[in-house]
């Protein structure tokens, strides 16, 4: 059998090309891998909501009586199939463990300077992924019509049109007009969600991994003392094929465990759509954008070409935006002459990876912050925002002359490879 | 270059082609242009969605069933303000399709009542829009010690005795008042909403609706 296919296919050929390709390891090289193995469960579980799932808000009927959105219904019908909620869960915490695993992915490669040459096209594709990674668990966020996720859609069509200029625009186009009220948002919505978007996704994986196989991947620093000048690694069949496999498995094991433990976003304990607003909370990753909205005082617009830029639009897309363009241009500010082949050693670069820490530390810090009323409610100081304001930019300075006096210590007798 | 390809680059014929293929590109762009305008959908005004008119009842937005219109005496001062919808009067179409139309009512001592709000106010009850003029939300908590009104999304707070003053968190404008009045003892929008409802989107060079 296989004779008869390797004499018209060569795989024997393909066997020796592409399947003995040495892979590094170390254990941050899992990341990525988990990112896209989060994504199959995805694809898969995706697949079995939609052949079940009625994009619509048009007004049904409920066995018991009550008047609900279609697409509420339809996710009532879903958690009622046999494994349904189950797998519904896993759709959801799907999608964390996948923003979180490209999240932590993005900082090993900051971490360990692997954006610089010859791989910075890589990384751009690596930050567009977490960007849309990010943008399609949100277009995912109204689908069940509850009122929760109806509240927070609200405030992400809120964050869209304060865009100066070209905001109204914007978001007619990805809501489908006005939300909550236009009966084309949730299937415009869904469209994104299942079709464009994941699309996009894909292509994108696809282009980071042929990139990766192209250039190949940074080595671990051991690698130059064992064999300097060539790759080290386990062949990609059998070893590192078995460690993938292996790694999935445990992946879908240990979050079908966690699904059937912990519901996601039990639609019937937040109802249908009423005028009653919940007390809505986003998910992790947009916990420190919420933060920042709520200390952001309202005092902050102003009027430019006839636009007003307000708080909601500082606080929604200026800081992320700047945040972005910062890791866009990274590459092109930090660089070095030669091809690097070696992961740098962030004690190496004390400068860059006492930003990095004083960056999550300014996450941690917003995100705090995304409790204030909760604090407000308790009469904790950390209420103030003036107090929130001093840990949001105080806490990312001190960490950062913390980090970089200890590194210098430590660190500083070392010879220095570069100056970043 | 060899001399066949200085010919070539000359020729008409190559220029042709070029022209023929950014005319092929420019077009297809222009008419995806045209499809493209499509994707944002014109508005469609059901009775449902109508704006709210001088002269709608205003009804309770809680609970389904019959249209209940709020009564000036189920409202006592320092109880939580109610979340309402205007009502055609003829028609007796519940305008809750439309979230801008959502409006809060609360009833105050007449003397607690600024000067401006007792004006459109009546017997100490005070309307206005209940769309957060932060992100859109609906405010909707009542924050007792305070008597004032809390939207729950990024905590922006409304003194509705002093024309709905922002207090506290981000909101960059009041929520804009209803004139009220009274027929038969039933709450009635006395005009429209003194003011912008809802967040103020950019809305730049589009279309109205």
């Amino acid at each position: 059998m296989y004779k008869w296919l390797d004499e018209r296919l060569d795989l024997s050929g393909l066997y020796h090309k592409v399947l003995r390709k040495a892979f590094p390891v170390h254990h941050s090289f899992f990341l990525g891998e988990i990112t896209l193995f989060a994504f199959v469960v995805l694809v898969l579980t995706g697949i079995f909501l939609t052949l079940n799932y009625e994009p619509s808000i048009r007004e049904v009927k409920l066995p018991d009586g009550r008047t609900v959105p279609a697409a509420y219904a339809s996710v009532l019908y879903i958690d009622s199939l046999p494994f349904g909620a189950v797998i519904r869960s896993l759709h959801h915490w799907s999608a964390h463990v996948m923003i979180a695993a490209a999240f932590l992915h993005m900082l090993r490669i900051l971490l360990s300077g692997a954006y610089k040459k010859p791989r910075e096209l890589n990384y751009l594709v690596g930050l567009g992924l977490l960007g849309l990674a990010v943008v399609t668990a949100f277009t995912g966020y109204a689908l069940p019509y509850d009122n929760y996720a109806v509240t927070a859609t609200r405030i992400g069509y809120g964050i869209a049109t304060s865009i100066p200029w070209i905001g109204g625009a914007l978001a007619d186009v990805m809501f489908g007009g006005e939300f909550p009220g236009s009966a084309k948002s949730i299937p415009r919505l869904f469209s994104l969600h299942v079709l464009w978007l994941p699309l996009l996704l894909m292509g994108l994986i696809g282009l980071h991994l042929a990139i990766m196989v192209k250039q190949k991947h940074t080595q671990p620093r051991y690698a130059e003392r064992v064999a300097p000048g060539k790759i080290l690694g386990v062949p990609m069949y059998p070893q590192q094929m078995v460690m993938m496999v292996i790694l999935f498995a445990l992946y879908v094991g240990i979050m079908a465990i966690i699904a059937g433990a912990f519901l996601a976003h039990p639609i019937e304990a937040f109802g249908p759509p009423t005028p009653q607003t919940p007390a809505v909370k986003p998910d992790w990753y947009f916990l420190w954008l919420y933060g920042l909205l709520q200390i952001i005082p309202s005092t902050w617009e102003f009027h430019l070409f006839g636009a007003t830029i307000g708080p909601e639009f500082i606080g929604g897309a200026v800081v992320p935006g700047i945040l972005a363009i910062v890791g866009l241009l990274l590459p092109f500010v930090d660089t070095r002459k030669d091809k690097m082949r070696y992961m740098e050693l962030p004690s190496e670069h004390p400068v860059r990876t006492s930003v990095i820490l004083a960056l999550l530390v300014f996450f941690l810090m917003s995100s705090l912050a995304g409790y204030k009323i909760d604090f407000q409610q308790q009469g904790s100081i950390l209420g103030n925002n003036a107090v929130l304001w001093t840990l949001v930019l105080g806490g990312p300075l001190v960490t950062y002359l913390v980090s970089y006096t200890l590194l210098r210590i430590f660190y500083g007798k070392k010879p220095e490879r570069e100056a970043l | 270059m060899d001399e066949r390809e200085i010919r070539l680059r000359t020729s008409r014929r190559r220029l042709f082609l070029k022209t023929a293929i950014g005319t092929g590109i420019g077009l297809s762009l222009v008419s995806a242009f045209y499809v493209g305008a499509s994707l944002r959908p014109k508005a469609e005004v059901t009775p449902e969605k109508e704006p709210l008119k001088p002269g709608d009842l205003l009804v309770y937005a809680q609970g389904g069933g019959e249209p209940k219109p709020i009564r000036l005496e189920d409202l006592k001062p320092g109880n939580p303000f109610v979340l309402a919808y205007p009502m055609d009067p003829k028609t007796k179409v519940v305008k809750s399709g439309e979230a801008k139309n959502t409006v809060l009512v609360a009833r105050y001592a007449p003397e607690e009542l600024a000067p401006e709000v007792a004006q459109h106010a009546v017997e100490g009850v005070v309307a206005y829009s209940a769309v957060c003029t932060h992100l859109g939300c609906i405010v909707s908590q009542w924050v007792a010690e305070k008597k004032a009104a809390l939207c729950p999304c990024h905590g922006g707070t409304f003194d509705l005795a002093q024309g709905a003053k922002v207090v506290a968190g981000p909101p960059p404008r009041s929520i804009p008042q209803l004139p009220l009045k009274v027929e038969g003892g039933v709450l009635v929008a006395a005009g429209e909403f003194l003011g912008d409802v809802g967040v103020k989107a950019d809305r730049g060079h589009c279309r109205t609706v």
